[in-house]
């Protein structure tokens, strides 16, 4: 039986302390298709019409399915669009489609310039205005639950910025022009995330999914990427969590050096990740996080609820301390599949995890 | 004066090392040379790009030095390719390639695409965020044989299912290629795919294979 506030229970995992029962909850994006019609919004509506729209849409899906957080905001595109990208919402569009910047202004790395002025007053840009304004109307209304913020990584941001082929080839032609830009993009996102905590924000994610071991060899990884993953999540304040999509075994042990290094709580890890083996390299301390199909499970038309309950389980048996996703939760989900996933999540095991314990 | 074999070698090389003026200058000396711009292709930048796959499968290259192979082998591709004779009556292989709506990534894209330029395909490339029915109007105006479709982001890929409906309705001799980070077996099974590629990476040792394939059958 639960008996913790959802951000009591959060807080107190983050802490370490022991809690009533499996945190159902995530740090990336998480806006559900029955929350915002139930609201009578359309999807591309939510995004940047008003921190009204975006608060609301953002508590509903996490009231509506017993989620441990609210996550504010929902796309990957804010920080291109106040660096002064144009965006697309595809309102046109009949299907749930993320906003995209289908062009980039900077089309060559040495076009980039990102000066100590544009860093230091980002968070005073549309649509940056809007994100804490979501966060403060979100701690208003719905006090009950914790709101996630999250940020993703320079090197992923500055694939938002210029396109990423440029940047990956300029990580062996042009290093320093590379080193520079992800110097300028660390700082920017340090005070981002430092906005959205004076906001309000429980807890911050970084997400970095342009660097996985698919992508990018563990040596640039180790020289390239992970000082400045240190470096801010160390600017921010507790509790964080470093997130990285795609291949990442032969990365955690590094990443999990990122969160400890800066004072982190928590590592979080898409569906390729092999969790059992994670948990051998990081030992029981690490409070380990996501891994579970955020489209097989909630939202493939064949998979039934046992499935989806399945799922679950595997995610729990592999050793995670909370259930928590393994990318952006996709907004179409089947009802049925995700609350029978939220209530295996609270009634599978309801003993300690190997990082939190248990009331 | 570089032998032939030597010439071969630097083509293969040159997109190994990803060293853009070895290829530049090799492919011009090979036409100079009076060589056959098709076995300068394939025996030279495309087994070079073999080689490629097989540094990435062992982990010693990723993508952005696989990216850079891809631009060298280009600059020799543009220089050798108009040099192909085509057999009278002859028609190429066409392929519509592109990154489905609601997706700006093309990386994947445009490796798989690189596969295709290499076999002598013509690619019908529609670039990124294409809106759904173009993939179908592009496949019926050009009677292609291969769609390609990319989607970087689970958000994305739901949208190759209608896309793949959409084209088997209307030819269902079409073959159909996923390829992008969330697309698993799995998803193309369902979806009704005829192949897939999961990643960039992955696409790039599918398509490698592909070109070692053709290859073969060349030397046939």
């Amino acid at each position: 039986m639960a008996e913790l506030s959802p951000i009591e229970r959060v807080t107190r995992f983050f802490n370490r302390e022991p809690v009533d029962t499996m945190p159902f909850f995530t740090g990336m994006g998480m806006v559900l298709a029955p929350a915002i019609k139930k609201l009578g919004y359309n999807f591309p509506s939510i995004h940047r019409e008003s921190a009204e729209k975006l608060a609301w849409a953002g508590i509903e899906s996490a009231r509506m399915f017993n989620l441990d957080s609210i996550v504010i905001p929902f796309d990957m595109c804010w920080e291109s669009e106040a660096l002064g990208n144009k965006i697309s919402l595809y309102e046109e569009s009949e299907d749930i489609l993320y906003p995209t910047i289908p062009e980039k202004n900077w089309t060559e790395l040495d076009q980039v310039e990102i000066t100590q002025e544009r860093i230091d007053t980002i968070m005073d840009q549309y649509p940056m205005t809007l994100i804490p304004e979501a966060i403060k109307i979100c701690k208003k209304e719905a006090p009950e639950l914790p709101v996630g913020a999250w940020q993703l990584g320079p090197f992923t941001q500055c694939g938002q910025t210029i396109e990423l082929d440029k940047v990956l080839k300029g990580v062996f032609k042009q290093k320093e022009k590379v080193a520079e830009i992800l110097d300028s993009f660390t700082d920017m996102i340090i005070e981002i995330g430092k906005g959205l905590q004076a906001a309000g924000a429980d807890f911050i994610t970084l997400r970095e999914p342009g660097v996985a071991a698919d992508l990018l060899s563990p040596k640039t990884f180790k020289e390239v990427i992970k000082p400045r993953l240190t470096r801010i999540l160390s600017g921010w304040k507790s509790p964080k969590v470093l997130h990285i999509c795609g291949s990442t075994d032969p990365l955690v042990e590094m990443m999990w050096e990122c969160v400890t290094d800066s004072g982190g709580q928590a590592i979080s890890f898409d569906i390729k990740n092999n969790l059992l083996e994670s948990r051998k390299k990081l030992g029981d301390d690490a409070i380990i996080l996501g891994n579970y199909d955020v489209f097989g499970l909630p939202c493939a038309e064949e998979t039934t609820v046992e499935m989806a309950i399945e799922g679950i389980k595997t995610n729990i048996d592999g050793l995670v301390d909370a259930v928590w996703p393994g990318c952006d939760l996709w907004p179409d989900i089947k009802e049925e599949n995700f609350r029978a996933m939220e209530k295996t999540a609270r009634e599978y095991k309801t003993g300690p995890t190997p990082a939190v314990g248990r009331i | 004066m570089a032998t032939k074999e030597e010439l071969i070698e630097q083509l293969k090389n040159g997109v190994i090392e990803y060293e853009e003026d070895t290829v530049k200058v090799a492919a011009q000396q090979w036409l100079d040379d009076g060589y056959v711009a098709l076995e300068g292709i394939m025996d030279g930048l495309a087994a070079g790009m073999e080689v490629v796959g097989d540094l990435y499968e062992k982990n010693e290259y990723f993508v952005p030095e696989v990216l850079m192979c891809a631009d060298a082998l280009y600059l020799g591709l543009d220089i050798l390719r108009p040099h192909v004779p085509k057999k009278e009556g002859e028609v190429n292989a066409q392929v519509v390639i592109g990154s489905i709506q609601g997706d700006v990534h093309d990386i994947g894209k445009n490796l798989v695409k690189m596969m295709f330029d290499v076999a002598g395909w013509d690619v019908h490339d529609l670039g990124r965020d294409v809106p759904l029915e173009s993939f179908v109007e592009e496949q019926l105006r050009t009677d292609a044989e291969v769609v390609a479709m990319s989607a970087m982001m689970t958000t994305t890929m739901l949208g190759m299912k209608k896309v793949i409906a959409m084209i088997k309705e209307k030819n269902p001799n079409v073959g159909i290629m996923l390829g992008g980070a969330p697309v698993t077996k799995d998803v193309a099974n369902l979806f009704g795919a005829d192949g897939y590629a999961e990643s960039a990476g992955n696409a790039v040792t599918e398509g490698i294979k592909m070109i070692g394939r053709l290859r073969e059958m060349q030397s046939k």
